[in-house]
């Protein structure tokens, strides 16, 4: 355990509580993972871990483990871990597991330390958690999940992502949640009651691809450009659109050390698209597997979260396309897309009654 | 009335974060809604008159408002006094960094010294002896020769021998007193170093302890004082309960199998 752990909440149970209960309610995504909790804390980090690559490097850096940003900042002193990939750990779970798979299951660990420890909660108070799992992650990826947080909380249960942003917005019925992550992007259908596996459809394509892709693009079309993959999920983070731009994307890369300006509206353009197709695939697939008497009313219930869904115009690309296919439907960008799950997360921890948390401790 | 609304306003202003448009914009946010302080304050003050209108009447009224404004009043000095105390832990580890460095540096001195002194002695001896010597058989040698006895070569070279061993005795009874007293010293240095290098790790260990201590989060307490669960009343109340049964169910298997794969 590092020493951050300690900074937790402790092991349950090593003080009285009886201050009152802390809800958090976390999104464990391969880019970011967010918290949001009952004492009104919101909390977002990026799903990256870095230990010190050697004893100078912890001297100078002060720490045994860095998180998010910071880990990005001082990464050629660290050893860095994203231990998250597709949306699931990037850990088997079976037995003879290798030094790397190790290595990933141990930052997780500290990564979801880390994110209950951004929720601030105080030692004399309960803590309730519920982590918006992803859908496809396997019975031992849940498991490890949940042994991480233990150590932190006194009580954690994990539901479907898509599912929590859904309850977050008290979009119980005949809604359709598309979730763009890093790794993955989740289609789930609600329908007043848990979603199934026929309810649901994930494709590895997401914001990680529109990185690759507007990568390629780049050296393709802008020669002599350097640039790092953090440079490229900056430039996407900050420009990407789809559709019609009312200015042109201009950025600085540099070329044998010299800044120089790229346009790059096209690009960022076509990277985003790459989006289009899987997503309209994956209403078209629910929409159509529908009781045919709901189908119109799904179509028009359709909401968009998750980091990819910061993509401007994406919304009115979407609808656009399923006029094409589906003969239209409306598609609503939620208002948080960051902390959507999260905020559902909290939602149901809210709502779980006493005695089920209880029988979880 | 004037103080209770300054206290507000600073508690609003120590509650709020700060952050800028970017990150704002990061997070998806692109327009904000601005509200002032006054109008904060003015809400909080109205809100808490209304619901104290609508559920208490008379003296009971004024007495709740009373104790609210105490315990608010006592909950700020509380922040107050948390506040004094960490900028106290931070002079605190300030200075015992500042001390940890003094310490570090005159042990780099003693040590330093200690060695010097080691290698000077040992080098100046020697060169002293030889030069010492090379002057006592030239000596010897310039004595036996002017006397005119015109000894023989072998004789000389006897003599020399005794000389030199007699000398070579009282040399070795001297620097065994000189080396008792060089002995007394090195071990006074380096009982020093010893002492030094002790306070530096306790000075050190105390350093991380405050390090530790600045790190110790009192965390924010949860707006629920109680498990909370659905409301009776809420909206979709039966659709929520038999989701939140569902959830609950499919963890329950998850975590009995967790927690038997690992013995508990």
């Amino acid at each position: 355990m590092s020493d951050n752990d300690t900074q937790g909440t402790g092991s349950p149970g090593s003080k009285k509580k009886d201050h009152g209960v802390l809800y958090i309610g976390m999104d464990l995504g391969t880019s970011r993972t967010s918290v949001s909790a009952s004492n009104g804390v919101r909390e977002t980090v990026y799903s990256v871990v870095g230990y010190p690559k050697d004893v100078v490097s912890k001297k100078l850096l002060k720490k045994d483990v860095l998180f998010g940003k910071e880990a990005i900042e001082r990464r050629l002193s660290l050893k860095v871990f994203k231990p998250l990939e597709k949306g699931v750990l990037k850990y088997g779970g079976d037995g003879g597991m290798s030094d790397d798979e190790k290595q990933n299951l141990k930052a997780a660990q500290d990564l979801i330390g880390e994110a209950i420890r951004l929720a601030r909660p105080r030692k004399d108070e309960l803590v309730y958690c519920v982590i918006g799992a992803p859908a496809e992650a396997s019975m031992k990826n849940k498991e490890a999940i949940i042994e991480a947080a233990r150590a932190h909380v006194d009580s954690v249960m994990l539901c479907s992502e898509p599912f929590s942003v859904a309850y977050g917005l008290d979009w119980l019925e005949d809604v359709l949640v598309i979730d763009i992550g890093a790794g993955t992007t989740d289609l789930c259908r609600m329908h007043g009651t848990m979603p199934e596996d026929a309810d649901q459809v994930m494709y590895e394509i997401a914001g990680d691809s529109v990185d690759t892709e507007l990568a390629r693009l780049i050296r393709e079309t802008c020669p002599g450009a350097q640039f790092s993959d953090v440079m490229v999920k900056d430039i996407k983070e900050r420009h990407s659109f789809l559709g019609e731009t009312g200015e042109r994307v201009v950025v600085e890369l540099p070329v044998n050390g010299k800044p120089t300006p790229f346009d790059l509206t096209d690009q960022i353009r076509k990277a985003c698209s790459v989006l289009i197709d899987p997503i309209v695939e994956g209403i078209s697939k629910l929409v159509a597997t529908f009781d045919p008497e709901f189908q119109n009313r799904l179509k028009n219930r359709v909401l968009l979260a998750g980091g990819g869904s910061l993509i401007k115009g994406l919304d009115t690309a979407i609808e656009k396309a399923m006029r094409e296919r589906l003969g239209g439907g409306k598609v609503l960008r939620i208002e948080e897309p960051i902390y959507g799950g999260s905020n559902g997360a909290l939602k149901i921890a809210h709502d779980m009654p006493e005695e089920f948390w209880e029988k979880l401790k | 009335m004037g103080g209770f609304r300054d206290s507000l306003k600073q508690a609003v202003r120590q509650i709020a974060f700060r952050t800028d448009l970017n990150s704002l914009k990061k997070q998806g946010i692109e327009q904000v809604s601005v509200l002032g302080m006054d109008r904060i304050v003015g809400l909080i003050e109205e809100a808490v008159h209304r619901s104290l209108k609508s559920r208490l009447v008379g003296l009971e009224r004024e007495a709740v408002a009373d104790a609210t404004k105490a315990e608010f009043l006592r909950l700020l000095r509380t922040n107050q006094d948390l506040q004094r105390e960490k900028s106290e832990v931070e002079r605190l580890k300030e200075r015992a960094e500042e001390e940890v460095d003094q310490m570090r540096r005159q042990l780099g001195v003693e040590k330093q010294a200690l060695e010097q002194r080691l290698q000077h002695d040992s080098l100046s001896s020697r060169a002293r002896y030889e030069g010492e010597d090379a002057r006592l058989v030239e000596r010897i040698r310039e004595l036996m020769v002017g006397s005119g006895a015109g000894p023989g070569e072998a004789l000389q070279e006897g003599v020399l021998e005794l000389v030199l061993q007699t000398v070579a005795k009282e040399r070795r009874a001297a620097e065994e007193a000189r080396g008792a007293l060089r002995d007394r010293e090195v071990d006074n240095l380096q009982r020093r170093i010893e002492k030094l290098t002790h306070s530096l790790e306790t000075t050190e260990h105390r350093l991380r302890q405050v390090a530790a201590m600045k790190n110790i989060d009192d965390g924010i307490s949860s707006i629920y004082r109680e498990v909370q669960g659905l409301e009776d009343g809420s909206e979709q109340f039966g659709k929520k309960k038999e989701l939140m049964s569902a959830i609950f169910a499919a963890n329950l298997r998850l975590q009995k199998k967790t927690g038997s794969a690992n013995g508990n």
